[in-house]
């Protein structure tokens, strides 16, 4: 481009006087794009040029010239994504869980993944469309597809990772970058390994990284729309672009939240920059807010409600997933529903009792004993329907004696405050607990709790509980006073020692059969002690008596009860992985994941060096240089007045922001982290190697500019070329695999 | 202030701004609040209160009633109190001078040891458990709470100090120190033998140094000055030596500190860079290096006193526990010879090193193959399969110190109970394909010799430096494939018996690769090797270089404080404490139905929490207000706004958000020092609802006064409105103080409707409560 020659048009208006937009709409200028963009700026500076444009430059007018050009660069990531998509014929690390995930919405089994939706509904349209039918366990990395479309499944992240390269071009073309820029750009992202081996398997990662992108794209748009004018119909389009685009990446993976931070810190830097403005009215101000909510909040959210819509429409029987959620969920699936049971607790009512704030399921005893403490009968929780979770509630009010024929007299209902044993009817034994410190929670404000007793045993003192109604249901009135199925919670306090029965989230160990603990605790946590009765049956009841069922969740309460598990599963993601890392680790490129390996082939998630250490680089001296220019500033000089400064400051500025963004914060997660986490923070430093490139070169002219892109371009190939047998699986012998270990803790398997 | 003074002020005034009068009536209906700028105009009671004297009585009143509520029946309970446990236990063992390990630095623990030295503790009381009677015992425990008494009656002066500094009215400063004074929690938590008073009392040392130090900026470099920096970073090493969370007053002053110094560095305050150096040395003398000397001072106090062996010993690494007086490793450790058989422990997970004469299986569940060599585990137990033989390469002596094994000899390891050798070899082990496996091999197979070979590298070892028992750490390296070797907690599967994998790992600076010959079973003879060691005498404990033994303890104490994540029942997390949820359960005695509850002054910490968030809105509403041109605040108010209670909030924040990305266990009582803060930014509101005037400016004039910064004086004026306010709000917080105090002092023992009345929020879990409900099925 030799746009310099033209700059100096004779028939500018002078500084100083208007030269509003429609003067230049009277005399449109014959192209605006034959400056380059520092030349434009300047010439704005200077007031040189007729700032105002018909259509601000967005990243889609481009010239026919690069069009064509994009569609060759596209070609190329093609061959380079889908190269040997088929290769290999196996299970691949995490395709052990995603693949897993779309044979359960394909057969509607219910699941709980800790990622929300979106990216693994793509995939199962994919495996649908081509005709799978589920059947397939995805047990183990290295198990041989057999009757999988799996290359189908593969080309959703496939032809999304392909995608994302185009976006790159765009985006640094939209930030006003110069051609050559872009392009190198869209090719580093074509011959990132580590991008490409994530987007040739069925992960989640491809999917986020191209929302990812798409957003930065659609906002950098709305950004270049908003300098322009506000409120036309294409400065909408971008905005609702923008919102629908974060919410299809949060969709894919929480990590979008992060992006969603990043633009939403970009909101707030223009709302405050219109705040300033005194030219801006209040009401004026209010709409930008308004619109800004809608889009980019409300949009968003719906979004990613409508995702899981559509996910608990699709999955509407019982699976695996079940234990997770809570008793009402649970009955909203098929196959997991109750039939109706008995309102009415009374003396002699064969009940079952389920734990109220942990899923461990019901009040359970089986003939095993505990191997240390008492020895007695294990009390436990289990999260199956068994006949040992069946217990007879029968009056202990009398001394010593249990009222064992409660079949002969008239029906009594449990009120708050009744002295009750708890018989296990398969075992013949009562609820007993007692000063024995319980197997696992091996302290003193705890006590064991156990089945004792035998057959036409009475039992003891210690067998008695007490009722303490916590709370009825609103819409039962009586069940804040006397027991009701499902609608009244309550704590069992033990008449002697008077602690309470407990459980919480500690599993008893292979003697107890990996269920949950049951104790009686001195110092309970309320919410830990509460209890329900699900079921309930009374022979003396008679049939017509009244019934009860669950009532069954609305959408919204089943999506917040989602949210609540999935966050405390994320949380407890947080065993050591052989292969996972911490974050500090990633920008270095210190260590892949192997992903695959068999028969001296192997998949091994590495970046490119060159582009990885040229992008951390890129990094560093933005954050050195930007320092010692803040530092220059408070110094009193006047760097911030220089357009070159200005312009770089705020593409440099916004491309570091986002990698900030997507890197800092999973130094707060004490969850397993792994390489591919890196990845959204990776293609923001990628962005900004280039926008640094562009800055270094702008002196040059475009010959040489593109002559240092090609050489760098070079190495990142070699680069490329040299590790690609790790990104593809491909054979290699055993001196190449020892000669690319660069770096000693590359540890690459033979 | 006498007739002509007032009228020379009066005159200055009049240079700048003519018309007085019209001034004068400005000040009613603009927000261009003109204060009095006579003393005199202020109203009588501000007059009588602002004069030395009042303020000396005020001060007296409030320290008087600080010690009366901090000392009434300190002897109550004679028993332990909740972490008494630990404090108390901590002072005896300075007593003792016997070696413990706790997460918290020294300070507050070497003066809790010096209070009971100086009562005459003779530091046998064991304080073992909760309750553990005093008087029987005969422990002079009053002694011991009184340094916290003493430091928590102290800090409520200090308070009022700091809000008359800032320039308050003494109304307010004395309402700021009626929040600390009548609260419950800082009694409670001052009365015991608790590390937090000494914190808070530093903590609140180190704000009144630095408000000192900051307020002489126009003199800066006179003694004063200098004095004034030293001493805050004196007290800042002090609150970080008491308690680990000190550290977080660190991290307060450093960034008032920073924003101080990006100020100097403005250019607009035409300012030279070398006077800018000279201030940023200053105060890297004064903030860092200072703190840190004095801070490695303490520790060094603390291992010169405890030169004993004691509970602590196995805390820390052998090198260290050898420099300790009576030390088992000192005592047991020896040398090994070649030909010894010993047992072998992982340092991390205390499993043996094992083998038994059951292989690997030939193909492993995801179709892998093994070598079908014997299994090599970790096994947990004392067993003889436990057991091997160091085997020379090399010639040896027949006798001597030329038997000893030594760093970097290379070795072989014969299992004794199937006489094969240790081996490893490049196949995949069971669980990690990337680690090599480990296994045996017949003693006589000459082909596989160079696979047997292992070389002993000691951690931190030297040349020639023998190993021995106990005492030496060492990696085991394998020599052909350079892996060292290592276990790790999983466990194999049923064909191993479930024992743990052990392995070759590539890392062979892995943290966990370390190991430790646990016992020396018997010598190459099979006969008790004791003799080697004859009778000789007890062995003088080592010297190590203390900079050593403070970088490993101050690595153990993080790495255990991170570690204590335990639930525990009154745990509670950072969101719940300014609105005092639930307080914590220090102490109850059945018989007579008494307790200690910790827990704050309701009203208190509401009117914080309230002044919190109303400091929160003024400053965010300021902000966007002055965005779109328009100015609400006069100067002088923006100015202590910004200021001052900016301070105050920086001090609050740091001391209260960082808890929230703690995974520790978490107690009300880490709340107490932003409380205590909180209180501070309470006065200031109070201050500011009140009046728009303030004492302004508070910095003492001096020469390096720009003219610029010449200001008119003002003087704060809260009219008869203010003292009536805190009266009834001091009344009000000492009625509810006085209504909780059976919970906070644990006397008179309650009944249960008593505690029930006394239970203000239903979150409060208090001992002996009457249950709700009457109808008890009998």
């Amino acid at each position: 481009m030799s746009g310099g020659v033209r700059a100096r048009r004779p028939a500018s208006p002078p500084p100083g006087l208007p030269h509003a937009a429609p003067t230049s709409q009277r005399f449109p200028h014959p192209r605006h794009d034959h400056l380059d963009a520092d030349a434009r700026k300047e010439a704005a500076s200077r007031g040189l040029l007729p700032s105002r444009r018909t259509h601000a430059p967005g990243g889609l007018n481009l010239a026919p010239a690069e069009w064509k050009l994009l569609i060759l660069v596209v070609l190329l990531a093609c061959g380079v994504r889908l190269f040997r998509l088929s290769q290999p014929n196996s299970v691949v690390f995490d395709e052990v869980h995603f693949g897993k995930f779309a044979s359960k919405y394909i057969k509607s089994e219910y699941f709980v993944d800790v990622h929300p939706p979106l990216a693994k509904l793509l995939i199962t349209l994919a495996a649908f469309v081509f005709g799978y039918d589920g059947r397939f366990d995805f047990k183990d990395i290295a198990k041989v597809y057999d009757h999988v479309p799996y290359v189908a499944m593969r080309m959703v992240p496939a032809t999304l990772g392909i995608a994302t390269v185009p976006l790159a071009y765009l985006t640094l073309r939209a930030m006003e970058c110069r051609a050559t820029t872009a392009l190198l750009a869209a090719l580093f992202i074509t011959f990132e390994n580590g991008l490409i081996t994530q987007s040739r398997f069925i992960l989640l990662d491809s999917p986020l990284i191209f929302f990812t992108a798409l957003t930065t794209f659609v906002w950098t748009c709305f950004c270049n729309e908003d300098k322009h004018e506000s409120f036309t119909d294409s400065w909408w389009t971008w905005l609702v672009l923008t919102g629908m685009s974060l919410g299809a990446v949060v969709s894919c993976k929480w990590v979008g939240l992060f992006t969603i931070a990043t633009v939403g810190l970009g909101t707030i830097r223009q709302l405050w920059n219109l705040l300033g403005d005194l030219r801006v009215s209040p009401r004026l101000w209010m709409r930008h807010f308004v619109a800004r909510a809608l889009c980019l909040i409300v949009i968003p959210v719906l979004f990613y409600m409508f995702m899981f819509w559509l996910h608990f429409l699709i999955l509407s029987n019982a699976g695996d997933g079940d234990g997770f959620m809570s008793s009402e969920f649970q009955h909203t699936l098929r196959g997991r529903q109750m039939a109706d049971t008995f309102a009415d607790v009374a003396i002699g009512s064969e009940i079952t009792i389920r734990h109220v704030n942990t899923q461990g399921g019901y009040l359970h005893s089986h003939p095993h004993t505990y191997p240390g403490g008492s020895k007695q009968q294990q009390v436990t929780l289990y999260p199956h329907r068994d006949a040992n979770n069946d217990w007879r509630i029968l009056n202990a009010t009398h001394d010593s004696e249990t009222d064992l024929e409660w079949m002969e007299k008239p029906l009594t209902y449990i009120n708050s405050g009744m002295r009750v044993k708890l018989r296990h009817i398969s075992t013949d034994m009562c609820l007993h607990s007692h000063e024995m410190r319980p197997p696992v929670s091996d302290v003193d404000f705890q006590n064991e709790v156990s089945c004792y007793g035998m057959p036409n045993f009475p039992g003891d003192a210690n067998d008695d509980w007490i009722v303490e109604i916590e709370r009825g249901d609103r819409r039962d009135r009586e069940s804040a006073h006397r027991l009701r199925t499902l609608r009244t919670q309550f704590r069992l306090r033990h008449a002697l020692s008077g602690c309470y029965l407990f459980s919480h989230k500690v599993k008893l160990p292979e003697w107890g059969f990996e269920q949950q603990e049951v104790t009686c605790n001195k110092n309970a946590v309320r919410a830990n002690s509460l209890w329900f009765v699900e079921t309930s049956y009374h022979p003396k009841l008679p049939k017509d008596a009244p019934k009860v069922n669950y009532r069954l969740p609305g959408f919204l309460s089943k999506f917040l009860e989602l949210q609540q598990v999935m966050w405390a599963t994320n949380a407890g993601l947080t065993d050591r992985h052989m292969f996972d890392s911490r974050p500090d680790a990633w920008p270095r490129l210190r260590r892949g994941i192997n992903f695959w390996v068999k028969d001296h082939r192997q998949i091994y998630l590495l970046g490119n060096p060159m582009i990885w250490w040229l992008s951390t680089a890129a990094v560093f001296s933005y954050i050195v240089v930007r320092g010692f220019l803040i530092l220059r500033a408070k110094r009193g000089y006047k760097d911030f007045e220089n357009t070159k400064v200005v312009k770089y400051d705020a593409l440099c500025g916004f491309l570091f922001l986002g990698w900030g963004l997507h890197y800092f914060p999973f130094y707060l997660m004490s969850r397993q982290l792994f390489l591919h986490h890196y990845f959204p923070a990776l293609y923001f430093a990628i962005l900004l190697s280039c926008g640094v490139f562009d800055l270094v070169t702008s002196t040059l002219r475009p010959r040489a500019r593109l002559y240092i892109a090609g050489f760098l371009l070079c190495i990142a190939i070699w680069n490329f070329v040299y590790l690609s047998p790790l990104v593809y699986g491909n054979r290699w012998t055993r001196a190449k695999c020892e000669q690319a270990k660069w770096l000693k803790t590359w540890d690459l398997a033979w | 202030m006498s007739e002509a003074s007032s009228s020379r002020l009066r005159q200055r005034r009049a240079e700048k701004a003519p018309d007085l009068s019209s001034a004068a009536i400005e000040h009613d209906d603009d927000d261009y609040a003109i204060s009095p700028q006579n003393p005199n105009n202020r109203s009588e009671l501000e007059k009588v209160l602002d004069n030395e004297k009042a303020s000396m009585a005020i001060v007296g009143i409030l320290t008087a009633l600080a010690i009366a509520t901090r000392f009434y029946k300190i002897n109550h309970p004679d028993e332990v109190v909740f972490d008494e446990v630990h404090f108390g236990k901590f002072a005896s063992h300075y007593i003792q001078r016997q070696y413990y390990f706790d997460v918290h630095p020294p300070l507050a623990k070497m003066l809790f040891g010096l209070a009971g030295w100086f009562v005459g503790f003779d530091g046998k009381f064991a304080f073992d458990n909760i309750g553990d009677n005093y008087s029987e015992a005969h422990v002079p425990y009053v002694g011991m709470r009184a340094l916290p008494a003493i430091l928590g009656s102290l800090t409520v002066p200090l308070v009022y100090a700091i809000m008359k500094e800032c320039g308050y009215s003494t109304i307010v400063a004395a309402f700021s120190a009626c929040i600390v004074l009548f609260d419950n929690g800082h009694i409670a938590q001052s009365r015991l033998i608790l590390l937090d008073a000494t914190l808070i009392f530093f903590m609140t040392m180190t704000m009144y140094s630095y408000i000192r130090f900051r307020k002489l900026r126009y003199q800066d470099f006179t003694p004063q000055w200098w004095g004034w920096l030293l001493a805050t970073g004196t007290f800042m090493a002090c609150t970080w030596a008491s308690k680990v969370n000190g550290i977080l007053t660190v991290f307060a002053v450093g960034i008032a500190v920073l924003i101080d110094l990006w100020d100097i560095l403005d250019v607009k305050k035409n300012y030279s860079m070398e006077y800018f150096t000279r201030h940023f040395f200053a105060r890297v003398a004064g903030f860092i290096v200072l703190p840190i000397t004095l801070y490695l001072f303490f520790f060094w106090i603390h291992l010169a006193i405890l030169s004993n062996s004691g509970p602590g010993d196995s805390f820390m690494s052998p090198a260290f526990q050898e420099t300790l007086k009576g030390n088992e490793l000192l005592l047991n450790s020896q040398d090994i010879r070649y030909l010894d058989t010993i047992t072998i422990k992982h340092k991390d997970t205390g499993v043996f090193l094992h083998s038994h004469p059951e292989r690997y299986p030939l193909k492993y569940d995801d179709g892998r193959i093994s070598s079908q060599g014997q299994q090599v585990t970790g096994y947990g137990h004392d067993d003889p399969n436990n057991y091997w033989q160091v085997i020379p390469t090399k010639a040896l002596p027949e006798t001597g110190r030329g038997r000893i094994v030594r760093h970097d000899d290379v070795i072989q390891l014969l299992h004794v109970a199937t006489d094969t050798v240790l081996l490893a070899h490049d196949v995949a082990s069971p669980l990690m394909p990337t680690n090599e496996e480990f296994t045996t091999v017949q003693k006589d197979d000459q082909t596989r010799y160079n696979d047997t070979l292992f070389q002993l590298k000691l951690v931190d070892g030297h040349d020639g430096e023998a190993w021995k028992s106990k005492s030496s750490h060492f990696r085991l390296i394998h020599v052909k494939t350079k892996v060292a070797m290592w276990t790790h907690p999983k466990q194999l599967p049923d064909w191993a018996f479930k024992q743990q994998e052990v392995n070759g790992n590539k890392n062979l600076n892995d943290r966990t690769a370390v190991w430790f010959v646990h016992q020396i079973v018997a010598d190459e003879t099979g006969e008790d090797f004791k003799h080697r060691v004859g009778d000789q005498p007890d062995k003088a404990p080592k010297k190590r270089n203390f900079f050593k033994k403070f970088a490993e303890l101050q690595l153990s104490m993080l790495q255990h404080n991170v570690a204590l994540t335990q639930s525990h029942p009154y745990a509670s997390s950072p969101i719940n404490w300014p609105f005092l949820i639930s307080g914590i359960s220090f102490w109850t005695s059945n018989p007579d139905q008494k307790q200690i509850y910790l827990i704050g002054n309701l009203i208190g910490w509401w009117t914080s929490v309230g002044a919190l968030s109303l400091y929160a809105g003024i400053t965010i509403a300021s902000i966007v207000v002055r965005r779109r041109g328009i100015e609400t605040l006069s100067e002088p108010v923006r100015n202590r706004l910004w200021n001052s209670v900016g301070f105050f909030f920086i001090f609050w924040a740091v001391h209260y958000f960082p808890f929230f990305l703690m995974g520790r266990q978490l107690f009300l009582h880490h709340y107490l020092p932003s409380h205590l803060v909180s209180a501070l930014i309470a006065g200031a509101m109070l201050s500011f609802i009140l009046s728009e005037t303030v004492n302004y400016p508070v910095s003492i004039p001096g020469p390096r006064m720009p003219r610029s910064r010449i200001r008119d004086r003002t003087f704060a004026d809260l009219g008869t409105r203010g003292p009536v306010i805190v009266g009834v709000f001091a009344v009000a917080m000492l009625g509810l103080f006085l209504y909780i105090a059976p919970l906070t002092y644990g006397t008179p023992g309650l009944d249960g409707e008593t505690v029930n009345s006394k239970r203000l929020l239903s979150t409060w879990l208090l001992h002996f409560q009457a249950k709700e409900t009457g109808d008890v099925a009998v």
